[in-house]
């Protein structure tokens, strides 16, 4: 199987290694090409957001206005912020130059001349690599005015690194767009859109990092070929980050549409002590969960998870086994999204720390079956109800952890079920995220 | 013109306008806290969620725009859900401390609570606590705990005022207005953020914990801070004035009034220095006396003087009809043609938003009713000149302090051989009268001034004078007006005896050969629009609730805000 984004080549992340695997010859290629056509290849290609939703990348960039009486922005997305996800991490440190390739691809194709690369704060290690990446870029004349004596062409594209700072909800595309303006992190108020209105009232195109990772791939290659890469409906590889209780955990490469039992079994080489499953959150904190018992056959592409009852959000897989104390799991999954509410909508601002404090409440022992049903309504009411999709990140968790796990629930309200001994992992967890009360 | 469906009525909207502003125009209000029709949109609130027929999710009705055939639904069985579950988060954390808030009996949280709420709480788990008493600025207090972070403070200062004074600062749950480090919020219109702030999180320092405001009357008005005239509401428990707020007028001050217009023009009628009662001087001393005995004497020793050795200087605070009986008086009843008033100006009290730098209320008012030198008269320094060399020797002053304005006439103003002023106060320039007839103040009477672009608009009494009374002349009565009884301490409020300057100008003709009868300000405005060119086919039912521009004043500029 052909890797897309993360090929097993040495050293992949300099550049002259990069060049000499055909690096820098798709921008070359789509320069060649007119804007409308390389949205056209890309619509064709069905590549798919890696960034949660899935939204067709083609489809995204042809929203943005063909007029040119405003200049026009491109923000890569690398802000991985959300619990459960690490995949853009490795394109940083394994194969940036794909990355920058793929970004001024994506300028040309907009019409933008600037590009933001927004990436989380705590990235520090990453960013700096990145730094080195965009710098050797820059000097072998593949960004910036050099572009133009390269390429031979008209076109030139400026990339800027934008580190966050440490705020989840910057990872949402409107937020991200603030903090690049140097305002607070608040998500704005949709519509208008980012491509009418984004980045200093701009059109403005947001795309994850692996997403336009995967530009110089299609253009070389052809929308026919990566059309024809695992799922149809939505094709390509993706890079499946899990961790949790197995074995090898990291990030794996597959097709889309690879089956999750494969991936934990096969590739991350099973649950350690060969427990059970309890559990599996398929694509970040806060994507439905799925029941360990209900996970056989299930694909993971976005329709498929869909038809499951969950989401393949950023395909951050997080596998639980049958000893794991699902409440602590689910305060701390709540205690995240509390933390990380930005406060400005009523619902998710005061919804969130309700959670907490009724998760809380559960896990001390003073929960009643009433307090479930509560949660599940809590969550109802913030979700659908906020500003952007932090509300229905926050909620889902509770939601459907409760609803599918209810029996587990009952048993803990009831006291029913005796805890394990805690492993060391939990304990040293405990010391690291200790979960005070708000 | 574009219609939607709303509740099953066909509507009609402007092109651009929002749900809730299409709806607003019709009279339907959709439930908000963070809208504000002269403020962005902010869409936090979340309130205002309504059901938009095809659309899964619901909408918010401040930022969603009408759109030709949309079907909305701002009653419906999910809306209303939501409202409530908005409701119900808005509610967890705010304090029960409503006994003790001084925006209970307005606030929008507290009615929205009863309206729109379930009525009761599912919430059992600790409330989540913020700073208390933060002093955001030298009339401003913030309650962390009640603030709903709807933004309508932050959005103000930055956009309406143009001074970003105030920010949020944390996250989530822990968000909380601030002021920036080492910073106060101390623009000139900050108490505004304490009227559009729908719960009790802003508190205006001069009136906190003074009174519930249910107790309260209020009487619309127009505030005497400066000449842009800005509409306010006065508000009165036993018959004090407690606080002033603006009313909405959106040729004047749309929304809004400075904090200066606010806190500085109402504490003189309350004040313990009211000339209460007529006063003439009798062996140096200033000694209340009955009406007619100062009317009486007042008459007789202004009849000693000739026309020529006499001045009258009236004035810019006092309304249309105290200058026109003032320049009748003068002019018809003495034959005086030393008249004129002073002018109050500062050049750094005005700004680009309401404050003007003529810090009267009716300055073209007095222009227009002749307050000026008639030919051959003296103008005001004419006036000050003859008053230092003793030209003038006597003066007849309304409703203004001559001598704070100029200092210098200390020394020659005990050697005039009478002066007799209408003051609602003691001041610098009684003190040397020989009459000091009490005029009511702004809020006690009724009456016109004309602002800075020649927009006439009516005062209206808010305080009961000896003269008036709350009932017969058609005041606002709070509860307790209506059912206090005398022996109730808080009903037994003080009445001064003050008349309106026309009023005492009257009086006072009464005894000359002219009589100037009128009976009541109405009368002598229809007056006043017979004989004066600018008032032509006014009357105080024209001017009505929101004041008319003078029609020669129609084709100038008009600043709205």
């Amino acid at each position: 199987m052909e890797k897309i984004v993360l090929p097993d080549i040495k050293d992949l992340h300099k550049i002259e290694v990069y060049k000499a695997n055909d690096g820098y010859t798709a921008i070359n290629k789509a320069l060649s090409q007119s804007p409308d056509d390389l949205i056209e290849q890309v619509k064709k290609s069905g590549l798919r957001g890696r960034g949660g939703a899935a939204f067709l990348a083609g489809l995204k960039w042809s929203f943005m206005p063909k007029t040119n009486d405003k200049p026009k922005y491109l923000c890569v997305n690398g802000d991985e912020s959300e619990p459960g996800s690490f995949k853009d991490r490795q394109i940083f440190e394994l194969n940036p130059h794909q990355l920058i390739e793929g970004t001024l691809i994506t300028c040309y194709a907009i019409g933008a001349k600037t590009a933001y690369v927004y990436i989380r704060g705590e990235y520090h290690k990453w960013i700096k690599l990145f730094q080195d990446a965009l710098d050797d870029a820059y000097e072998a004349g593949f960004v910036g005015e050099k572009m133009k004596e390269t390429f031979n062409t008209d076109f030139a594209c400026e990339i800027y690194i934008h580190k966050g700072a440490g705020a989840y909800i910057c990872g949402e595309e409107t937020s991200l767009m603030n903090s690049i303006e140097g305002q607070r992190g608040y998500p704005r108020v949709k519509p208008p859109f980012p491509a009418q209105n984004g980045l200093w009232g701009c059109p403005t195109t947001i795309n994850n990092v692996e997403t336009i990772a995967n530009v110089p791939k299609i253009i070389n290659k052809g929308w026919e070929w990566f059309s024809k890469i695992g799922e149809p409906k939505h094709p390509g590889t993706i890079l499946f980050g899990i961790s949790g209780h197995v074995n090898n955990p990291g990030v794996y490469e597959l097709p889309s549409g690879t089956l999750l039992t494969d991936i934990i079994y096969k590739y991350a080489g099973g649950i350690p002590g060969d427990k059970k499953i309890l559990c599996v959150i398929p694509g970040g904190s806060s994507m439905p969960p799925l029941r360990g018992d209900g996970i056989e056959g299930v694909k993971m592409d976005a329709e498929s998870l869909k038809a499951a009852g969950s989401s393949i959000g950023t395909g951050g897989i997080i596998v639980m086994d049958e000893d794991t104390d699902l409440v602590k799991v689910l305060a701390r999954i709540a205690k995240f999204y509390y933390h990380e509410s930005c406060g400005q909508c009523t619902p998710c601002r005061e919804g969130t720390s309700w959670l907490v404090r009724l998760l809380d409440r559960i896990g001390q022992g003073n929960g009643s079956s009433h307090d479930l049903d509560m949660l599940i309504d809590v969550a109802s009411n913030i979700e659908g109800n906020t500003i952007c999709a932090l509300g229905e990140a926050a909620a889902w968790p509770v939601r459907f952890m409760v609803s599918r796990f209810r029996d587990y629930f009952e048993k803990r309200v009831k006291k029913e079920i005796v805890l394990p001994v805690k492993n060391k992992v939990h304990s040293m967890r405990d010391t690291a995220f200790p979960l005070d009360s708000p | 013109m574009s219609t939607f469906t709303l509740n099953d009525e066909e509507i009609e909207f402007k092109p651009g306008q929002t749900i809730i502003e299409a709806a607003k125009d019709n009279g339907t209000t959709i439930p908000h806290f963070c809208w504000h029709p002269k403020l962005s949109i902010s869409g936090n609130c979340r309130v205002c969620l309504v059901e938009l027929e095809n659309i899964p999710k619901l909408v918010i009705a401040c930022s969603t725009q009408a759109t030709e055939g949309m079907v909305v639904y701002s009653e419906s069985e999910k809306t209303l859900e939501a409202r409530n579950a908005v409701m119900e988060f808005l509610l967890i954390n705010h304090p029960l401390d409503c006994p003790i808030c001084d925006e209970a009996g307005e606030c929008k949280l507290q009615d929205y609570a009863y309206k729109h709420s379930i009525g009761e709480s599912r919430y059992v788990e600790e409330k989540t606590h913020k700073d208390k008493r933060v002093q955001l600025g030298p009339r401003v207090m913030f309650d962390g705990d009640r603030c709903i972070s709807c933004s309508l403070c932050i959005r103000f200062c930055d956009e309406i005022v143009g001074e970003p004074e105030l920010t949020f600062i944390k996250r989530g749950n822990g968000v909380t207005i601030s002021t920036f480090p080492g910073k106060q919020m101390e623009n000139k219109y900050s108490l505004n953020t304490v009227d559009i702030c729908p719960v009790g999180a802003l508190t205006n320092t001069d009136f906190r914990f003074k009174t519930r405001v249910w107790d309260l009357s209020s009487n619309p008005s127009i505030c005497t801070g400066c000449s842009r005239g800005c509409n306010i509401d006065v508000w009165v428990i036993n018959n004090e004035i407690k606080r002033l707020t603006p009313s909405f007028n959106k040729e004047v001050n749309s929304y809004w009034m400075c904090d200066d217009g606010r806190l500085n023009t109402f504490k003189h009628v309350n004040a313990k220095d009211r000339v209460d009662g007529a006063h003439l001087r009798k062996d140096g001393q200033l000694i209340k006396v009955s009406w007619d005995e100062a009317f009486a004497n007042a008459s007789s020793e202004l009849k000693n003087i000739t026309n020529k050795e006499i001045a009258f200087i009236g004035s810019a605070f006092s309304t249309c009809e105290d200058n026109y009986l003032f320049t009748k008086f003068a002019k018809d009843v003495i034959g005086c043609k030393n008249i004129d008033f002073i002018r109050h100006t500062n050049p750094d009290f005005g700004d680009e938003l309401l404050r003007q730098n003529d810090l009267t209320p009716n300055t073209m008012g007095a222009e227009l009713t002749g307050v000026s030198p008639k030919q051959g008269g003296l103008n005001l320094d004419g006036i000050v000149q003859g008053i230092k060399s003793g030209k003038i020797k006597g003066l007849f002053i309304m409703e203004d302090d001559l001598l704070e304005a100029y200092p210098e006439l200390e020394k020659s103003l005990p050697s005039l051989e009478l002066l007799i002023v209408l003051s609602s106060n003691f001041n610098k320039t009684t003190a040397f009268a020989d009459f000091v007839f009490p005029a009511a103040t702004f809020a006690e009477k009724n009456g016109t001034f004309i602002n800075f672009n020649g927009r006439v608009q009516r005062i209206k009494p808010a305080v009961e004078t000896t003269d008036l009374d709350r009932s017969l002349d058609g005041m606002a009565m709070s509860r307790l007006d209506k059912f206090g009884t005398s022996f109730d301490r808080w009903a037994i409020g003080n009445k001064h005896d003050a008349r309106a300057s026309w009023k005492i100008i009257s009086g006072l003709s009464v005894l000359f050969d002219k009589k100037l009868k009128y009976k009541m300000s109405e009368n002598v405005f229809d007056d006043m629009s017979k004989s004066i060119d600018a008032f032509k086919g006014l009357d105080y039912d024209i001017i009505g609730k929101k004041g008319v521009l003078l029609k020669d004043k129609l084709n100038e500029v008009t600043q709205t805000v």
